[in-house]
């Protein structure tokens, strides 16, 4: 009798609406997306060229290399890579961290996998969450950082043992030695009293394997190991972007937002994009001439 | 559509109406006309998805689209915007090409010419800088959206891939072009760019020989730059283009909620 008990007339049912076939949620491509595009491109069309009849491309004097401007700039989407050239060893910071994030980004849809939140906006359940974790933390971690670079903290590092005081000039011309903490952390490079040993440690088959095979290779031509240098050009930075990285992840998995693939995507994508762009904007409106550290209105460039 | 003759007009409204007619049936039932637009406008469902289908340059289109897709906060039109300022790029830089020489004796003062000398030559170069700037922006927000809305999920990843390849594409076109007016600001922004390619590890001295064609900025850069700018890079980006466009469609059509 377990029929009767289950199967209940029809009338009873609670109404479902029906579902709609694909072809009814279709809409037609003329008119319904070719006039908007065709709108689009009119008004930006208005757009640029009001904008240029209003604002001229910028054009200084000839070029000529024996003048230097001061700040001199890539242009703005590569300062993100000069303003982190300023920060660590310039092969890592120019070269090989843009090779890493091109190929990052290539590798994407093939680390998340899952086909959840495909079409959405921010289609799972934490993203908007991440979204905006991940845009703080990054752009805060950046803007400590080169805070940190440009000298600001210097006085909670004065204790650090071993730093070497700095030398300044007084305004009579004499010289005084001043005790400050770290000012970069090229600093921990320049500031301690290495070994200078530590400093030119020669690699094996330096100068020998070079005039043999390698000869149009610069590896092991003259290749001397800087150890203090590689710790604050490279092994330092290298390791704050990978922990700061890490700590990030783990900082959204322990509040239990991190539950897919595409959240672990979203964490690493939000983080790279807002320290593309906090690195953008400083490297744009904060660096005055000799790249110091200054506010926008603070810009004066000399032509030389 | 022959017009139909009603009698004799009764006022002045009806009289416009037949003039009207008139005029629109000179105009557009004509051989020539028809020569050229072999039917009329597509005021039917039928008759506009056969427009779509069968016209060249709105055949990437698919005759259907959902619902969804249509929205404008969807995809707020970025890829398409990315795609119309290449067009504006193109149409601007071929009018510049009549009058720019990419020789570093002749550079500056062509550009100055363009300038003071040449008919809207400023505005043109104005809408080519303004539009460069606004690719690289468009083609970011779009990366940013298509990032968040999660279309690079299967089966469009080597889309994705696509899309990275024409993001590099669109920097090295817009970095290409800075150095051609060659003044203060190009020649200095292109020495940065100079001194990162320089600090590539093993391959730094090799990089500068091959990008910039030696060890300063100077005419060998100049023509190598203008070259990739206005001939390799472009032929690039539409070859990927036309992929990036076409995969959409194979892939089935923009990215959808399952």
């Amino acid at each position: 009798m377990a029929i009767e008990q289950t199967a209940r007339p029809a009338a009873q049912r609670p109404a479902r609406p029906r579902q709609r076939r694909e072809r009814e949620e279709e809409l037609l491509v003329w008119p319904d997306l070719l006039f908007p595009e065709f709108i689009c491109a009119v008004l930006f069309t208005i757009t640029f060229i009001l904008l240029s009849v209003f604002i001229d491309a910028p054009l200084l004097n000839r070029a000529n290399p024996d003048i230097t401007p001061n700040p001199s700039k890539a242009p703005w989407y590569f300062l993100n890579l000069q303003e982190l050239l300023l920060h660590m060893d310039k092969a890592w910071a120019g070269v090989i961290l843009p090779t890493i994030a091109i190929i990052g980004l290539i590798m994407v849809p093939y680390l998340d996998r899952d086909t959840e939140g495909r079409g959405v906006w921010f289609g799972t359940k934490n993203a908007v969450k991440i979204f905006g974790f991940g845009a703080i933390y990054a752009s805060a971690i950046n803007i400590l950082l080169i805070l940190f670079d440009a000298g600001k903290f210097e006085a909670i590092t004065r204790w650090v043992p071993g730093l070497q005081p700095i030398r300044e000039t007084q305004l009579d011309g004499s010289e005084v030695l001043v005790n400050k903490g770290l000012l970069s952390v090229k600093d921990f490079e320049g500031r301690f009293a290495w070994p200078e040993d530590l400093r030119n440690i020669p690699v094996p088959f330096n100068q020998q394997v070079c005039d043999i095979y390698f000869k149009d290779l610069h590896l092991w031509c003259n290749f001397h190991l800087n150890l203090p240098g590689i710790m604050s050009g490279q092994v330092i930075p290298l390791s704050l972007i990978f922990g700061f990285t890490v700590a990030m992840i783990y900082t959204v998995f322990m509040l239990g937002w991190l539950r897919t693939r595409r959240d672990l995507m979203l964490v690493l994508f939000t983080g790279f994009f807002f320290t593309f762009l906090v690195l953008t904007v400083t490297g744009s409106f904060f660096r005055g001439p000799g790249q110091e550290l200054v506010p926008p209105w603070g810009i004066v460039v000399d032509e030389g | 559509m022959a017009v139909e003759q009603p009698g004799r007009p009764r006022n002045t409204r009806e009289r416009f109406q037949i003039l009207g007619d008139l005029i629109y049936d000179k105009m557009f039932h004509n051989f020539v006309w028809q020569s050229i637009f072999r039917s009329g406008y597509p005021n039917t469902p039928r008759n506009q998805m056969l427009a779509v289908a069968t016209n060249v340059f709105l055949h990437l289109h698919p005759t259907r689209i959902h619902r969804t897709h249509v929205k404008i906060t969807h995809t707020y039109c970025l890829g398409g915007l990315t795609f119309f300022m290449f067009l504006m790029l193109t149409v601007t830089g071929v009018l510049l090409m009549f009058y720019y020489v990419p020789s570093v004796d002749r550079a500056y003062n062509d550009i100055q010419a363009i300038q003071t000398d040449v008919r809207f030559g400023q505005l043109m170069r104005n809408v080519h800088r303004w539009t460069a700037h606004g690719m690289v922006i468009f083609v970011f927000l779009h990366m940013f959206r298509v990032f968040y809305t999660g279309a690079y999920k299967a089966p469009r990843e080597f889309n994705w891939v696509v899309g990275v390849i024409l993001l590099v594409l669109t920097l090295l076109l817009s970095f290409t072009g800075y150095l051609l007016p060659w003044d203060q600001l190009a020649l200095w922004a292109i020495t940065v760019g100079h001194g990162i390619g320089g600090s590539a590890p093993y391959l730094g001295d090799e990089t500068q020989l091959v990008l910039f064609g030696g060890f300063e900025i100077g005419q060998n850069a100049l023509i190598r730059f203008y070259t990739l700018h206005v001939l390799a890079l472009p032929l690039a980006a539409a070859i990927f283009m036309a992929v990036h466009f076409w995969r959409i469609r194979r892939d089935g059509g923009m990215a959808r909620p399952l």
